[in-house]
């Protein structure tokens, strides 16, 4: 099978796979929307799932962290299997998401939206780490979390997850509706996140954006993982990415 | 339980040995609140009530049939009217009685015109169902506001206090029961002056209290019932109000609202009944035998009301050999009654059953000697001055004799 | 002395201090409304019912056990918010799941059990309901476990209605084996003899114990605002209230958020209840006259919203005062011409946020 093919493609540059998927799908109500996703994470890797609107890519990351109960297949993160499990258990593992509007609770302030998700596990970046990170937050910590602005939002909604010690990033478009230098800082942060050992798998459009921090591409078309593109070889493959994504 | 309650059928009876002697069936339906406010006061107590009439009457013997039914009314004249009218017309339903709840009572006093049966009301208290809406089919058996207006309210007027302010229940039934009372205490040379009607049913009375105490009436009347009326007489204890010297009179309490407040809340609270448990050896010997099948709970004057209503109607149905109406109440009427929890007394033409009164005062904790120990006798107000005089309550049957 | 409107102002300060103590009472009910209503989006309509519960146990506990009003205070809240969870666990909770085997089994083995305790051994209905919900909780939480793997509860929330019939019903099971065990007319229960007595303050005579109801249901109050708005486990609540798919996904256990909230709110009603015994009539029907008027309170400040329900319960107690004073037959219907008024202007409450 082409998939299974695709996923068993070695990851490039770590070790064993992190996060193995196969044959995942998932529904929503009655509609069925993957069909079958099959792809692996190697620990400390940063992989996109790159695609058009509506192909599947942000019901892959809510099938990984569990929101999605209809799901099938088998999602395996450090050898658990987790397409049984509740999305708090899933959490508990060491898996953070960040999701596509973002999710900062308009009923808390900046601090409380900060510290809200409980510690996973040990390790977590200390609070001044953060900072360090997103000098932003820092100054308006008082204030009611969607008083911040999109770009602030979004670095509280990465900075939040940061702080659990999960070890596993689910990043659901990060740079959507943000200005180009907000962009770059968040890009900045991807990489900086990445030396520190995070491994990440990044929804994106911006397959621009995308290149300057992946590893690996996984192309997601009609709920099916229908290619894998390293990012060494990008380059050659651009012609065929903007068929995939009908740019 | 309503769904229990619904409809509980008893058969008393039925294989008679002395089938040959059977000669009347009459079926008796006891309709009153059963999951409300009122169900202490009458409820399943009324109809074992009923059943012990049968019973200890040997309608049986005597070849009379009773067969007993029983429904709730929840307090609701219409659901009381659609019982009523289902039972007098498809259930052969002969007799109604208990209907606590003034305007419940009054529906059924209008139906049971309407088809000539025959009600027997024991619940109720609005003195116009022998008054403006009497009729020649209903029996007034056990108290009516004025009774306990020329009970509780001339007592308390010739123990000196004579000046009142009223809470009174903002429906009929408190409406009656405040012009009843203002009328004996103003007879008596008392001054009322003022009154606030309160919504019923009510929580909180401490500010209707409060009113009540500023006027320095030296009595509070409360023209309410049950839980109303214990939550005025806890709150009136909580602000010092007896304490401070006003009195309060209870115009309308059962012995099972004094044993919701408890004898530490109740004590000295003067009150109106016409029956109590303990008031001579044939009462006692009911009570006892009443509470063996009552979990208990000894009867209260509307369920004893039941009793003595339904031993008084068989006896006129043996007498007469019939159930037609207008031979029964005819009978009713003429003869004296005679029953161990009433003692003797009459029926008069417009339905007022004529009986002693008693005035009570609630003994100390100290001073009662067991759980049912509640009340002290302190005087017995003979018939004619308790109840209303024939010509003074309108009632057309009256005009016409 | 000086008038207002022809009451004296002495009089009148008298009535709104009475005002306020009653405000103290819709302030407690309609907190535990709005805190339920906040994480569970039900209307708990079981409130009232609980409520008297809440009474009882208290008075059960003195006359069962010998214990009197300050231990109530403390076992009551927690033994009856105990029957609430048993109850979200089993039913509320279930509404949305998939799987309806639980509440059935829970239903089924309750029933049974009570009619063996009750019927069978002969047991009193308190203890035999008691006995009944602890089966039923057990039956359940085996089920639960056993069939772990299909169970699913939907995201997202059920349709109110649902709620409010369950929770409606019960209620009125509640009540009418509450009345059958205990008789409609009530019970008595007495003021504790620390808290007899009173303050003269001239213009009224204030009792001690209206005074302590008023201060408890203040610091209750203020406690349960504290909590929610200023603590981390209030963060989670107001998290998992706004988005609880999203809060679970950070790992915080929300079904447990939610059956812990219940079970607190309850605890509030049934601590209302413990306030009330000494002073109020306990019958089984005490809470479903008051409910009906909470509920408007809990309107009128906006439905879900903490602050609302207590600055509304203390503030329509005064009014209500007022009015017992200057209009007394319209005291009772005061509060829902100010719901009226106030759906008409402003749908979701004075506090409430705009759905």
């Amino acid at each position: 099978m082409a998939e299974a093919a695709l996923a068993t493609r070695a990851p490039a540059a770590a070790g064993a796979a992190l996060l193995s998927v196969r044959g995942l799908e998932a529904w929503y109500g009655e509609s069925h929307v993957l069909h079958g996703i099959s792809f692996d994470v190697g620990e400390g890797e940063v992989v996109t799932l790159l695609g058009r609107n509506g192909a599947g890519k942000t019901t892959t990351l809510k099938s990984i962290i569990g929101i999605l109960q209809k799901r099938r297949g088998s999602i395996v993160f450090e050898g658990v299997e987790t397409i049984r499990m509740p999305s708090r258990q899933i959490a508990r593992l060491g898996i953070g998401y960040v999701p596509e509007e973002r999710g900062i609770f308009s009923s808390l302030s900046v601090e409380e939206n900060l510290f809200l998700p409980p510690q996973v596990r040990p390790g977590g970046l200390p609070v001044e780490r953060i900072f360090e990170l997103f000098p932003n937050l820092r100054e308006r910590l008082s204030s009611q979390g969607t008083k911040l602005s999109g770009g602030e939002q979004q670095m509280l909604s990465i900075a939040r997850i940061l702080r659990t010690g999960a070890r596993m990033l689910l990043l659901d478009e990060p740079t959507e509706g943000l200005a180009p230098v907000i962009v770059e800082q968040i890009g900045r942060t991807i990489a900086e996140l990445k030396k520190q050992g995070f491994t990440i798998i990044l929804v994106e459009q911006n397959f621009r954006f995308a290149s300057t921090v992946a590893d690996r591409h996984y192309v997601v078309e009609q709920g099916r993982v229908v290619d894998m593109i390293l990012n060494s070889e990008l380059d050659q493959n651009v012609d065929k990415l903007h068929a995939y994504l009908g740019v | 339980m309503k769904l229990k309650s619904l409809l509980v059928a008893c058969a008393i009876a039925a294989l008679s040995a002395g089938a040959a002697q059977a000669q009347v069936s009459v079926k008796i339906g006891v309709l009153n609140d059963r999951s409300g406010l009122y169900a202490d006061i009458s409820g399943e107590g009324s109809v074992i009530a009923a059943r012990m009439a049968a019973e200890d009457f040997k309608a049986k013997e005597k070849g009379i049939n009773v067969e007993i039914v029983s429904a709730d009314h929840q307090n609701k004249p219409d659901v009381g009217s659609n019982i009523a009218r289902q039972w007098y017309d498809n259930e052969g339903v002969d007799v109604i009685m208990d209907v606590p709840t003034s305007s419940v009572a009054l529906a059924v006093n209008q139906i049971t015109k309407d088809k000539n049966k025959i009600f027997i009301n024991s619940g109720a208290a609005s003195s116009d169902l022998t008054g403006p809406q009497c009729t020649p089919n209903t029996v007034h058996w056990t108290y009516d506001t004025v009774m306990l207006a020329n009970g509780t309210g001339g007592a308390m007027v010739k123990a000196g206090g004579d000046t009142w302010f009223f809470l009174t229940a903002d429906y009929a039934f408190g409406h009656a029961l405040e012009r009843d009372t203002t009328a004996v205490v103003v007879k008596n040379g008392g001054k009322v002056l003022g009154s606030v009607k309160t919504p019923f049913p009510g929580q909180d009375f401490s500010s209707f209290l409060l009113q009540a105490q500023a006027s320095k009436a030296k009595v509070i009347g409360l023209a309410n019932a049950g839980g109303d009326t214990i939550n005025s007489i806890k709150q009136a204890g909580e602000f010092g109000i007896t304490q401070a010297g006003q009195k309060l009179a209870g115009l309308l309490v059962f012995s099972s609202d004094v044993k919701a407040l408890g004898l530490q809340t109740a004590q000295g609270l003067v009150l109106t009944e016409s029956f109590y448990w303990d008031l001579n050896d044939q009462t006692r010997e009911f009570s006892k035998r009443f509470a063996a099948r009552n979990n208990g709970k000894m009867p209260t004057m509307v369920q004893a009301g039941v009793y003595a209503g339904l031993l008084h109607y068989l006896k006129a149905v043996e007498a007469t050999k019939s159930k037609d109406t207008a031979t029964i109440m005819a009978k009713m009427k003429e003869m004296p009654t005679d029953d161990p929890l009433f003692g003797k007394g009459t029926i008069r033409v417009d339905g007022r059953k004529m009986h002693d009164a008693y005035l009570f005062e609630v003994k100390k904790p100290s001073e009662s000697k067991g759980e049912w120990d509640l009340y002290k006798l302190i005087s017995t107000i003979p018939a004619e001055q308790a109840f209303r005089p024939l010509d003074q309550g309108n009632c057309p049957l009256v005009k016409k004799s | 002395m000086t008038t207002i409107l022809g009451v004296p102002t002495a009089a009148l300060f008298g009535q709104l201090l009475l005002g306020l103590i009653n405000g103290s009472f819709y302030a407690i009910l309609s907190l535990g409304l709005a805190v339920i209503f906040g994480l569970l989006n039900i209307i708990n309509f079981t409130h009232g019912a609980q409520y008297m519960m809440g009474a009882f146990v208290a008075w059960m506990l003195l006359n069962w056990a010998g214990l009197g009003y300050w231990w109530a205070l403390l076992i009551a809240p927690i033994a009856v918010g105990i029957t609430g969870v048993i109850l979200e666990r089993n039913l509320i909770s279930q509404l949305a799941s998939n799987d309806k085997i639980r509440s059935l089994l829970f239903v089924i083995s309750a029933i049974l059990t009570f009619l063996l305790c009750y019927v069978g051994i002969g047991w009193s209905e308190g203890t035999s309901l008691a006995a009944a919900l602890l089966v039923g909780a057990v039956f359940g939480a085996v089920w639960a476990h056993v069939a772990r793997e299909r169970i699913s509860t939907a995201e997202g929330h059920v349709d109110h209605l649902y709620g409010l019939l369950l929770t409606f019903g019960l209620a009125l099971i509640i009540q009418g084996l509450f009345r059958n065990a205990y008789g409609s007319s009530g019970l008595p229960y007495q003021i504790p003899r620390e808290l007899t007595g009173g303050q003269n303050f001239g213009f009224m005579f204030m009792p001690n114990y209206r005074g302590w109801v008023v201060v408890a249901s203040l610091v209750v109050c203020l406690a349960t605002w504290f909590v929610i708005e200023k603590t981390r486990l209030g963060a989670y609540l107001r998290a998992a209230t706004e988005n609880p798919t999203l809060t679970q996904a950070f790992g915080i256990n929300v079904p447990r958020l939610v059956t812990i909230t219940y079970g607190f709110g309850v605890g509030l009603a049934a601590l209302a209840g413990v306030l009330a015994a000494p002073i109020y009539s306990v019958n089984p029907n005490m809470g479903a006259d008051l409910i009906i008027v909470v509920f408007a309170v809990v309107v009128i400040g906006g439905m879900g919203s903490i602050l609302g329900s207590i600055v509304t319960g203390f503030g329509l107690g005064l009014i209500e005062g007022l009015t017992k004073v200057f209009y007394p037959e319209a005291s009772s219907t005061v509060i829902f011409i100010i719901m009226a008024i106030v759906l008409l202007i402003k749908p979701a409450g004075l506090f409430g946020r705009a759905a």
